[in-house]
This record gives structure tokens, sequence and C-alpha cells, in this order.
């Protein structure tokens, strides 16, 4: 079957600036069970030399050939052409979002492994403590994050990082919760208070596409979440995000609902609040201030006590377990 | 990386140059593990037995010692890195069977074990400060007097030339596996360094030795990991048989490779072959065990040959793996130039001899890698920088630009083309003179048509055919290397199966074949070396 393939492609120009884009189409003979990296690469040796795109291990594993296929991140070569082309109608391959175009399909990489860099990407152990071993179960907790290839599909889909380019970025928190989950790991507070700076894993909006957009089940919003407790219960509170997180925990305790005025208020501080009118006029002119402005308790506030009371007591006895020492989760070889 | 980490704890300025980023490189796809005797029922011994046994006598005997002996070491180290085995139930590193293996002892991630071993060297290269330049590739190793001074690599960003002037050279850029039709290798598996190492004047050995993995998907060749057949596996023909029993009755599909291959290629042959292919059935296996200790294998087969291996066989067929031949080097990595080092796959020491154990090639690349980072590390201490070249880089320059000059000329996609095919048929796994014979023509002529390559794509920013035509030239020497063993090596042992001379002949081809330039004529030259045994004499080879 023959399909028409639109490229988004992009001639370069001096680095650093990013490539003037136009599309092209080229006509593929796709047969059942080609992928789109198959087709790249059929258009490159039979059509146009000139086309760029990375390409290496074509079995998913090696994370060089992510691009955007439809208007999705995905790997090149783990995407099949026909049924993407059954679903969507349509077959229109561009570079990763989030990232510079150097040339075609190819992105600048360079700022994904600075974000990588930055998150000290390796194990520090305990060097006092003799060899310690993971146990299948330990292993567990970090299983997904180590199942990365650094592909880049979630950085191309995160919606903190467009608006932020400095922001830490999925595929790096995902990295770093890879060790502080790590039960060898000695640096894991050291590492949480760098990750509660700015630019941080707080400056994640939680809108789940890393997640939905990975390949390989990585799940980064899982470890970015992970990440969050680990600090919180390390005492790393004196961060915007932290100190949201526990006003929204207070509100829902005392009120069992948002009252979203009040919480801005603990996170940002008074005179930081002040600041904010504006934005709360705005909002007022456009009739989404919420109403009333102080809420009321709801009426079962019971129930509520309840279920924080019962979640308290769960998490006493996960300190406890901790508590017992190395002997208990910690197996020495 | 293993060697760039030695280096860079003994203190010296290490940069890795690669065409692709460090964590793409193809070590990354091998799935089932790597070997160690661990336990206390299992020996260093009987680890060198087998592989010298699966050598088919052709591996080097000092060598496999002390890849055997430092194996268990190593594992180890690998741990506290930062690498996290698989776990027995009683807690110590979990071992699986692997082909041509008389104990347990290949060590795993899941089935991602070269995927988590990279990404930990990887981690050590950024922990240690070595400066990666990624993206570069390497066009000439520059040699002058004999002694190694550094290397030329083009930007492939920007497509301009560096000059990376160093005391000493490592090359580890694994196999040239795409110079065949149907090969397991990345894209990016194109021999450029044993090229590079040739062009430079070093030695090639047993390069006639090529690999063919049993288990490869039909239409791909994607790899589908020894593994599973170490789970349990089976192999049926067309009628249903486990074939294996007839060709290997006491292991059956755990035979060495290179066994398992012919057999699989002689039903096909003969007939009794589905659809050019045998089939893998793992549905005994059942649905727990599959997604558990061979989850990447069913989402290959899934994704990329549309089976699912809980309800249905896998159609699978023999493929290009492994180059057990490579750049003839002593056990600390030496080549036969002073100051240029290799190690891995790109390195023959020659740990695999005529056929590799699984297992044993990320073994390889970390005992090695370590050994060849150590021996350059104290080179580059007792000896000055060595001066670079005049002229080196001018000519590099010289070499891109007259190919950039040729207005006409064939496109190298259509090259590399003709040469997976010759490979395939006249370099596969069953050869034989007249064969191996036209295929050298075929292979010299398409050498001949590849001086007048031209490129369609003139831009010097990411220019990828100009580095396409690169790895073809690279892919054409090895395949020579590769054609020219073979025709001479007049017997058959491990991967290298002759129908004309169908027997292992010790008396006269227990040696090492070297291939190498011969400065006066500008071609390949043939010379032989003696195989080191020590404790195991050559005995008949059955599973």
């Amino acid at each position: 079957m023959k399909i028409k393939f639109k490229i988004n492609r992009a001639n370069p120009v001096a680095s650093g600036e990013s490539a003037e884009p136009y599309m092209q189409a080229y006509m593929v003979e796709v047969a059942e069970g080609m992928t789109v990296l198959e087709a790249l690469m059929k258009i490159a040796d039979e059509q146009d030399p000139t086309l760029a795109f990375r390409k290496s291990c074509r079995s998913a594993i090696c994370g060089s050939c992510a691009v955007e296929v439809n208007g999705f991140s995905r790997l090149a070569c783990s995407t099949q052409v026909l049924p993407e082309f059954r679903k969507m109608g349509d077959m229109v391959v561009g570079p990763l979002k989030n990232h510079l175009v150097a040339k075609d399909l190819v992105v600048d990489f360079d700022p994904f492994w600075e974000k990588m860099e930055k998150v000290s990407p390796y194990l520090v152990p305990d060097e006092g403590a003799g060899e310690v071993a993971v146990t299948n179960e330990q292993e567990k907790a970090i299983d997904s994050s180590q199942k990365c290839i650094m592909c880049g599909c979630c950085n191309s889909e995160c919606n903190a990082l467009e608006i932020d380019p400095e922001y830490t970025g999925p595929a790096a928190l995902a990295k770093a919760w890879r060790f502080v989950g790590d039960v060898r790991e000695s640096a894991s507070v050291r590492r949480l208070e760098k990750l509660s700076e700015e630019h941080g894993m707080w400056h994640c909006v939680r809108c789940f596409h890393c997640t939905q957009y990975c390949p390989k089940e990585v799940a980064p919003l899982k470890a970015i979440e992970m990440l969050r407790s680990r600090a919180m219960k390390a005492g790393i509170t004196e961060t915007f995000g932290a100190k949201h997180t526990l006003a929204m925990a207070d509100s829902v305790k005392k009120l069992g609902r948002l009252d979203e005025a009040a919480m801005m208020f603990r996170t940002l501080g008074f005179l930081r609040s002040l600041g904010k009118i504006p934005f709360g006029l705005k909002m007022e002119m456009h009739g989404k201030m919420p109403f009333p402005h102080l809420f009321p308790q709801i009426g079962n506030i019971k129930e509520v006590k309840a279920i924080y009371e019962e979640l308290e007591r769960r998490a006493g006895d996960e300190v406890k377990d901790k508590r017992k020492g190395p002997g208990s989760d910690r197996r020495k070889r | 990386m293993r060697a760039a980490i030695e280096g860079a704890r003994a203190g010296l300025s290490v940069a890795v140059v690669s065409k692709v980023y460090p964590v793409r490189s193809h070590s990354v796809a091998a799935q089932g593990g790597i070997n160690a005797a661990l336990k206390e029922t299992d020996s260093w011994e009987d680890h060198m037995f087998d592989t010298v046994k699966g050598s088919d006598y052709l591996g080097d005997q000092d060598a496999i010692e002390i890849m055997c002996k430092e194996a268990p070491g190593d594992i180890m180290e690998l741990e506290r890195m930062g690498a996290i085995f698989s776990r027995d139930p009683e807690g110590g590193i979990a071992q699986r069977p692997f082909g041509g293996a008389g104990y347990p002892r290949t060590c795993y991630l899941a089935d991602r074990t070269g995927h988590g071993l990279l990404h930990v060297m990887y981690e050590q290269l950024i922990k240690h400060g070595v400066v990666i330049y990624d993206e570069w590739h390497v066009s000439r190793v520059v040699v002058d007097g004999a002694v190694a001074r550094g290397v030329i690599a083009i930007e492939l960003a920007t497509g301009k030339l560096h000059r990376l002037h160093s005391k000493a050279v490592l090359i580890a850029t694994g196999g040239y596996g795409r110079a065949f039709g149907t090969t397991t290798n990345a894209l990016s598996s194109t021999g450029d360094g044993i090229g590079l190492a040739l062009e430079a004047g070093a030695s090639l050995m047993d390069m006639e030795f090529v690999q063919f993995h049993p288990t490869t998907l039909k239409r791909t060749g994607i790899l589908m990991t020894e593994g599973a057949r170490g789970e349990g596996g089976y192999l049926l023909n067309s009628k249903g048989e486990r074939f294996m029993k007839k060709y290997a009755p006491s292991v059956g599909e755990l035979a060495s490779r290179d066994v398992v291959s012919r057999a699989e290629q002689t039903e096909i042959q003969e007939g009794r072959g589905v659809d050019g292919c045998v089939l893998l059935d793992l549905r005994h296996l059942g649905e727990k065990m599959i997604s558990e200790r061979l989850p990447q294998i069913r989402e290959l087969a899934i994704n990329f040959a549309g089976v699912d291996p809980v309800t249905d066989p896998v159609p699978v067929r023999p493929g290009a793996h492994y180059s057990m031949g490579g750049i003839m080097t002593n056990f600390d990595g030496e080549t036969t130039i002073r100051g240029l080092y290799a190690a891995g796959e790109a390195a023959c020491v020659s740990v695999h001899g005529a056929n590799r154990l699984g297992g044993n090639s990320l073994l390889e690349t970390i005992v090695f890698g370590r050994r060849a980072g150590l021996a350059a590390s104290s080179y580059c201490a007792a000896s000055p920088l060595p001066e670079f070249p005049e002229g080196a880089l001018e000519q590099a320059a010289f070499d891109v630009a007259s190919i950039f000059k040729r207005q006409e000329g064939e496109q190298a996609s259509v090259i590399r083309a003709e040469m997976a095919g010759v490979m395939e048929e006249h370099g596969g796994i069953f050869r034989d003179r007249a064969r191996l014979s036209a295929g050298l023509e075929k292979i010299r002529a398409l050498k001949e048509r590849f001086k007048g390559t031209a490129l369609t794509d003139r831009g010097e920013y990411y220019n990828s055919e100009l580095l396409s035509v690169f790895e073809l030239g690279s892919m054409l020497d090895v395949s020579e290397s590769i054609l020219l063993g073979a025709l001479n090596r007049e017997e058959s042992r491990g991967s290298h199966s002759r129908t004309d001379h169908p027997d292992r002949d010790d008396e006269n081809w227990l040696k090492h074949t070297i291939v190498s330039k011969d400065p006066a004529t500008g071609g390949l030259k043939i010379s032989y070396k003696p195989v080191t045994v020590t404790k195991f004499t050559p005995k008949a080879r059955k599973y």
C-alpha cells in the first residue's frame, strides 16, 4: 500500500539558532509490519539521502529514534506504519518538541544530557556499609526508572518544560529516583534538597504526559511523586511545592474541601500573597473567583477525619518497619 | 567505556569519542546476561573448559583463563558501581543456564542485562568526569612510525574536522554485523574501528569466524535472547518436532550457537522449515514466567513480529550476530601498534576462538576493557606525548573534500545493499571454495565501485549520507578480510563451516588467521600464528 509521508524538515543554520521549518511529502510503498523507522530509511535510501534522522538498534532499546508521529512523541522503530495510518488517517513525522531542531528530525539533545548530568546520575554508596545486596523486592521500587532508555519522549511532551526550559524534566527526575530509591544510596537527603530547588521536582504540573507517552513504561510522574513524598518525609518542607501540599492536606482535614484563598496564604506567605491581588481581580472580572470567598466546613467532616487518622496510623507503621533496622530489609551478602 | 573509567581513575585526561551518544551503543541490546563462576559448586576451571570447548579449541587458553578467573571480581565491582543483578530466592545473584555451558552461570538483570550495564558505565563516566565527544565519527586513527598519536574525527552536527592528539588510543567500536543482510546488530554496528585499525596498519585476527545467532526475528533480524531457550523454550520444525534432539541429543536446544544455527539451516534447506524459519515455542512456560523472566522478548515479538509468545510460537531464523574475530590484541589490549589498544567485540584476544558462548561477550568487554584501560594508563604515565604528524589533518580534510567533489557517481546505499547480499550468500553459515572465491571477487569489485560513490547531500550539518560512506568503506574492508580468511581456512571449525572440508583439522589448522594490509601492494596479506593450549588438549566437540 502506498502511503504519503509528510515530514517536517528544517535546514540547519548557524548552531544555536533554530532551523527554518518546511514540510516535504514522500510516497512510500508500505508492507505489513513496516515501522516508521524502516519507512524513513527507505526514503533516505531510495528517494532522498539528505533526510536526517537518528537511528541505531531498531529494537526500542537504544533510545535514538524518538520523533513525533501524528503529533505524539514515539520511537520511530516501534511504531508500525499501517495501524497508525489506519487509526489516524495521516502520517506526519516531525522532530521532538521542547528541543531546538538541528536538522530535519534531529534535535539538539545537549540540554537533555545536561539535565541528566545535573542530577548526579550515579550511585553514591555508603563507603562504610560494606557489600549491600539489593533484594528483588527492593529493586521493584526503582524497577520502572531503571527501564529508561533516555529517548526524550517524556521531555518532549512535558507541559512544565515548555514553560520553563530550565526545569529538570521528567527523564532526569526518573533517573534521580533510581538513586534516591536505591537502598544502597547514602546521599539521598542531599539529592532531595537539591531537587527541591528552583527548576526542580516541584515544577511538575502533574499532567501525566510523561507517563502516558513513555514507550518503556518508566512512569516518570510516579518517580516524581515518590521524590516529593520522600523529601517531605525528610523534612524538606520549606519549598512552595511542599508548603502547597501541606496547605492542601490541612485544608481538607479542617474543612473537608479546598479553601484556595487560605492555601495561597500558607504557600506564599502574607507579603507574596499581596502581589497576587491584581491576579485575583482579573479572576473576579472573568467570573472565575471561587464563591463564597471563605468556605464553610462540609457536613460530615468526621468521615474525613477518620480517613486522616487511618492514613497517619499506616504511615506510622511504615516508619516503625523501617526502624527495625538494616537486618530486616537490607540483606548482607 | 570500562577502559575510560580505568583511565580516569588513574588521573588521566580521558575522552570518549563516539558516533552515537554512549548509552546508544549496541551493548545496550545484549539481553541474556554475563557469565561468572560464583557458586561454590561451580569453578572458573569449568567456565574455562566450557569456553574452550565452545571456541572449538581455537581460543587462546591463557586469555580464557584470565577472563574466567577474574569474572567474579568484575561482577562484584559492577554491583558496587550501581548495577542490580536479579536475585535467587536465597538472596544471592541469580544465574540462568545458557547454551554450551555445563552449569547455570549466567547472571542477569531480567532480560535487559546489556542495557543495565551500559547505563552503569555511562553513570560512571559522568561520575569520573570523562569528556564525551558524542556524535563525532573518527575518520582516521593517526599512526606515525608505528606509534599511535591520536585520531581525527568529524563532528556530525557541524561537519567540522577535529584533531584529537593523545598518548594512547583505544578502539572499542564493536562488531560489523551490518555487513550482512540478516543481522541482530544495530544499524550503527558497521565495523568502523576494525576498518580504521586495518587502515592504520594493525593486524586483524580470525576474521572468518562470524557467529550466526539461532533465534532472530524473520523480517528484521531482531534478537530473541538465548535466555528464551535457557528458560526452557523449544525449537520446532514444520512437523512440530523438537529437531535439536537429533543434532545434539544430550543438551538439545542448549547446544552452542553454531551447532543450533547449522541445525536450523539444515531443517530449512531440507524443507522442514516454516516459511524460511523454524519456530521458537515458549507457550509451555506460561504467561507468568514469560512476563517475569522474558518481558522484553514478549514485547519485541508482539511489536516486531506480531506474535505473542504466550499464545503462539515465534518464527525465527539464524542471523549474523557476533564477530569472534577483530583487531589482534594480547590480554592487555595491546595491538601490533604502540599506543594503540582495542577491547570488546572490536578486538580479538582471543577468548571466543571459532565460536562464542552466550554470556561471554559482556564479560569480555568488562574484563578486557578494564585490563586494556589499565595497560593504556600505565603506558601513558611512562611515555611522552608523541608529535602529531604535520599534514595529517590536512590529509583528512582533503579526503572528505574529495568525496564532496565527485559530482556524479553511485549512491552508497546501492553498494551497501549489494555488499550485504554478497556476504549473506557467499559468507553465510555454509561455505565452500567456489562460493567464497566468487564472493571475494564480488566484494573487490564493489570496493572499486566504492571509490566512485558520490553524495546527494552536500550540506555540512548532520550529513548522514557522508557518515554512511565512511561506514561502507570500513564494512567493505571487513568483508574482504572475512572472505579471505574463510577461503584459505580449509576445514570446518566452530562457526566456520566448509561443506567441501566438513571436518576439523587440528593438524593443519589449529592456528589463528592474521590479516593485515600489505604496504607494498595496498592489498591484504595473510599469515598465521599458533593457538595457545595450556590445560585442555583439543578433543572432538559434541553436545
